[in-house]
């Protein structure tokens, strides 16, 4: 990985998610290429291992529930009283809720609810509180899908409805905002070594790895540098995107 | 980015014009050694006065022809000491109602914006696992994910190309070597220009084009180059297999 010092200097980012694996990756992605970053997530016990070192006057943690659409709004007003208006905003936030996985004639519709909550809505409600500042100066989103929302893995027929949903909201959202230099694109990870990952079972670990051409698993800052990529200006001709980053898993 | 593609050896085809040249200027300016495949002579001769025999060996080539791209690219791996990447930048375009269209125009099509990046790709391959991976980055377009009125043969190459890349991708990710594609729209080139000065109407023809983007314009050749980068780079390290729009949002793919 090549950090470049500096590309996104005086850029403001805030992130979801962002306590652990890629959300915490992706913001110190940021911070070391200059960006002053605000970050939520429940879990945030987590912030000081994931940003040790990090000076106070680049990082924004915020402790909270990205569910709860009112602790969203005061997270945004944080973050835009702290450093300004959001330059760059990646949904991150999101869980298949695999604990609670069953097959569809089996699945319960609070299950389904939480999904598409915390995948899905997250997104757009993040996206509704940026997006009136960004159709004035421009701005980049950057949205999390998954190669599940392609590939259709059979007991997470929630979280696949949630993650497609994610494109559709990224191509409308895109199509709406071009005019106004914001481009809005998303990224579908595969396999990536996170705490998700880390409680699959060694079974389903090694399926993964044979149905992935890479033949690994890849790490966390594996996604940040694609993120990075598409909230800098060398991505500013793309929009309405899903790129995948799953070593070849699913190929369209 | 600086310094992105320090000390790798690349090799691009189409390399004097366009989408080509853009990309060539630019991984130089990353660090990279380049090999530039081109046809032009004239426009590969202007290039190579530009920069130094260790940032850039110059290969006329034509990428329809086998001999000349076995040459070129034996050429090229002598010259670097080696491949590391290459990117397939060489394209035509051909606009024909299906009928007025000739055989001959339909085969070149394919000959050059699908057999040639087959052909670079094979003679490369060998170089790219001697050393130990690599990447490949083939220009495909966005005609190739979504069709274009009156350019069967350009569609079907360029989607063509897009499969071939995938498939290969999955072969070749064995020995460490990624293969994506760009799929630009409409780009500021001289092929570009071309189409559009040779219509009846030609700023008829650049609105009609102009207005197929939601982003309303019509992308620098610099823009798809940061692309290609991008995914020659080891910032793209877990993708394969893919295929970028870089379309000011017209497939959304």
């Amino acid at each position: 990985m090549t950090a470049s010092a500096g590309r996104f200097s005086g850029k403001v980012v805030a992130i979801t998610g962002a306590a652990h694996g890629i959300g915490a990756a992706t913001a110190r992605r940021f911070l070391a290429e200059g960006a002053r970053v605000a970050v939520i997530d429940r879990e945030s016990e987590g912030f000081a291992e994931s940003f040790r070192d990090v000076p106070a006057e680049q990082l924004l943690t915020v402790a909270g529930d990205c569910t709860d659409a009112a602790v969203l709004a005061d997270f945004h007003a944080r973050a835009v009283s702290s450093f300004g208006p959001v330059d760059i905003l990646f949904n991150n936030v999101g869980q298949s809720g695999r604990e609670r996985a069953a097959q569809f004639h089996e699945s319960d519709e609070e299950v389904w609810r939480f999904v598409l909550e915390v995948s899905l809505f997250t997104a757009m409600r993040m996206s509704r509180l940026v997006v009136p500042a960004m159709r004035e100066r421009g701005g980049r989103i950057v949205n999390m899908s998954s190669d599940a929302a392609f590939v259709g893995d059979a007991g997470l027929t929630d979280y696949a409805a949630a993650k497609m949903g994610i494109i559709g909201f990224t191509r409308a959202l895109a199509r709406e905002l071009a005019a106004h230099r914001v481009t809005v694109n998303a990224v579908a990870p595969g396999a990536i070594r996170t705490r998700a990952h880390d409680r699959l079972t060694p079974a389903v670990i090694e399926k993964i790895k044979a149905t992935t051409p890479a033949g690994f698993i890849a790490e966390p800052e594996d996604v940040a540098g694609c993120v990075a990529f598409l909230a800098s200006e060398d991505a500013r001709y793309v929009t309405g995107q899903t790129l995948l980053i799953d070593g070849g898993r699913w190929m369209i | 980015m600086s310094g992105a593609l320090k000390g790798r050896r690349i090799l691009i085809t189409g390399a004097a014009k366009g989408i080509g040249l853009a990309t060539t200027e630019r991984f130089i300016g990353e660090g990279a050694r380049v090999a530039a495949l081109d046809r032009d002579e004239a426009a590969l001769t202007a290039l190579a006065g530009r920069f130094n025999r260790s940032q850039l060996h110059p290969a006329k080539t034509d990428v329809v022809d086998p001999a000349s791209v076995a040459a070129a690219v034996a050429e090229s791996a002598a010259a670097l000491g080696g491949l590391d990447g290459i990117v397939n930048a060489a394209g035509i375009d051909l606009v024909a109602d299906i009928e007025a269209m000739a055989l001959a125009d339909w085969s070149r099509v394919l000959a050059v914006n699908l057999t040639g990046p087959m052909l670079v790709m094979q003679a490369a391959y060998p170089h790219l696992k001697t050393a130990g991976g690599g990447t490949i980055v083939n220009v495909s377009s966005g005609a190739g994910l979504s069709p274009l009125k009156h350019r069967t043969a350009y569609c079907a190459s360029k989607a063509g190309l897009q499969m071939a890349s995938k498939a290969l991708a999955m072969e070749a990710a064995e020995f460490g070597i990624r293969v994506n594609t760009v799929c630009p729209g409409a780009v500021e080139t001289e092929l570009f220009r071309s189409g559009i000065d040779t219509s009846p109407d030609p700023q008829a023809a650049y609105e009609a084009v102009r207005s197929r983007y939601a982003l309303q314009r019509i992308a620098a050749p610099d823009e798809i180059a940061a692309a290609i980068l991008w995914l020659t780079s080891a910032e793209s390290s877990y993708v394969t297999g893919t295929a970028i729009a870089v379309d000011g949002g017209r497939t959304f793919h």
